[in-house]
């Protein structure tokens, strides 16, 4: 019975490892998200020739959509359109690497002429204890500063430029105003910067037409743990000579294995609940 | 499995009777599924590593978890850490059109929060004391609150009852001169009750089920302070032997509890 189970535990090695391969070996998809940053126009959106988002509205946003990595033809088309031939936007070309993250913005310029532009998420993880946030200018007027609760937090920002800040997590006051002035042209709206999540901020719309408004993507789970744990002050709790460390038994994972292999399963059961981690 | 197969059949053949195939079969089965598990556990750092003891097999990890509502997290089966959650392959030719998700892009107040933790006991203990929040430190590490008699709760990771995820609870092991309530971490048996009393809402009840010595200078941060998967409670603190040299306990204390 011994030999049999052997056996069986190598083959389930060479089983479970078979199927890890491919799983491992796959490219991970690019994340794309679509927003939708012309005032009065209800468009398709177009992705290598096929409708992918059908009847988009201003003010939205969608995805993530996850697509292989590679080459890809957006294309942006009255809502109405037979195919993608006649766009009022693009057709724009794009490469998404693997694991990437994408936000398209199909947006005024500064001229107030509609037009896409492609940016990058920054989907790196953020220190433990600190949000990230963004702020894209996609919106026809001048270059601005963002004020947060009153004072300026980015200086001059033109479309499309944008500008990333790390901060303490927490409701920002956050408000939009021609470059070095102090009167709101969007809000004060409240943008929350949670810990762990990259939040990107458009403003969007047009200054001429007195739409201009904010649009909020938020990446989530990006997140970090503390380095450590610090509870100790002057050793007065030292483990000493005896107790924890003889009751302790080292047991590593790959132990455990050779342990479950020889064995058999009832072996694995008598594990103590008490044990070391290396 | 295709050489497991191959050998039932064999042995069939060889005039072996069909139940005690069967049966070596099911073992062999069993066996292939435990070794796959445990390698899925050596492949994934944050997965809480110790096996249960006996009598709280599967306690609060048998069912499969939920991601946290609001999360873009498929329901994951256990163990509940894969490094990589592989999503649908997207066919190369089209793209899915009828799935993704379009909403309003306008600022949104944040999502409520679940109730703070504000008091912890422990049976058997004299540890009676209250929680409050805490963040991070300068240094990055966790912040422990000065007082001994006094725990802190990661604010930034879940809250004890939250769906998924660990609730991180910490406090000092010693004073300048004694040992602290939290000193008594790693005695703690299995079945131990753990009460957290919270802001606003009705307390909680939890069980010990592992008590585990984690080398400072291997701190797993990512299994520690999981915000995903099974929900727990850990109660950590510091332990092992004082370094006189670097001024600093050798091990943290880690103390998983489950849901009572």
């Amino acid at each position: 019975m011994r030999t049999s189970l052997f056996t069986a535990g190598a083959v389930a090695i060479a089983a479970a490892l078979t199927l890890a391969g491919p799983a491992q070996a796959a490219e991970p998809d690019a994340q794309l998200s679509v927003l939708h940053g012309v005032p009065g126009l209800t468009v398709d959106v177009w992705v290598n020739g096929e409708r992918t988002l059908d009847d988009f509205a201003p003010g939205t946003l969608a995805g993530p959509l996850a697509l292989p990595a590679g080459a890809y033809e957006l294309a942006i088309t009255a809502a109405d359109a037979k195919d993608a031939s006649a766009p009022v936007i693009g057709p724009v070309k794009v490469n998404l690497a693997a694991s990437g993250n994408y936000t398209a913005v199909a947006n005024l310029d500064a001229a107030g002429k509609p037009t896409a532009n492609f940016f990058t998420n920054d989907v790196s993880q953020i220190g433990p204890g600190k949000g990230k946030l963004t702020v894209r200018h996609t919106a026809a007027a001048p270059a601005v500063d963002i004020l947060a609760g009153g004072a300026p937090v980015i200086s001059n920002l033109a479309n499309p430029k944008e500008k990333t800040l790390t901060l303490d997590p927490g409701t920002l006051s956050v408000a939009v105003a021609a470059a070095g002035t102090t009167a709101p042209v969007i809000g004060p709206a409240d943008v929350t910067v949670a810990e762990g999540t990259h939040t990107v901020v458009y403003a969007w719309g047009s200054l001429a037409d007195k739409n201009l408004k904010l649009a909020v993507q938020n990446i989530e789970g990006l997140h970090s743990a503390p380095g450590g744990v610090p509870g100790g002050r002057a050793g007065a709790a030292d483990a000493g000579t005896a107790p924890v460390d003889q009751t302790a038994v080292t047991v590593g994972i790959g132990a455990a294995v050779l342990l479950l292999l020889v064995g058999g399963v009832a072996a694995a059961r008598r594990q103590p609940a008490f044990r070391r981690t290396r | 499995m295709l050489r497991t197969t191959a050998k039932a059949t064999r042995r069939l053949h060889a005039g072996v009777p069909q139940r005690s195939a069967q049966r070596s079969a099911a073992r062999i089965a069993a066996s292939a599924a435990l070794v796959a598990l445990l390698i899925a556990g050596c492949a994934a750092p944050q997965l809480s590593s110790a096996p249960l003891p006996p009598g709280t097999a599967g306690m609060g990890t048998a069912a499969p978890v939920t991601g946290r509502p609001g999360a873009e997290m498929p329901p994951q089966p256990q163990p509940t850490q894969p490094v990589q959650v592989t999503p649908a392959p997207a066919p190369k030719s089209a793209v899915p059109k009828s799935a993704i998700p379009v909403r309003p892009a306008a600022p949104v107040a944040s999502p409520a929060k679940d109730p703070a933790p504000r008091f912890l006991t422990v049976a058997g203990t004299t540890i009676n004391m209250p929680i409050v929040k805490v963040g991070v430190s300068p240094d990055g590490a966790m912040e422990i609150p000065e007082p001994f008699n006094q725990a802190g709760w990661y604010r930034f990771g879940p809250a004890p009852g939250a769906a998924a995820g660990t609730a991180v609870v910490a406090a000092h092991v010693d004073t300048t001169s004694d040992a602290a309530p939290f000193s008594q971490l790693k005695s703690l048996a299995p079945g131990t009750l753990v009460t957290v009393q919270r802001i606003g809402a009705l307390p909680l009840n939890f069980r010990v089920i592992q008590v585990e010595l984690m080398a400072k200078d291997a701190f797993d941060g990512a299994s520690v302070f999981r915000r995903d998967g099974p929900p727990q409670l850990k109660l950590v603190t510091c332990g092992g032997r004082w370094l006189d040299e670097q001024q600093n306990y050798g091990d943290n204390v880690i103390v998983t509890a489950v849901p009572a």
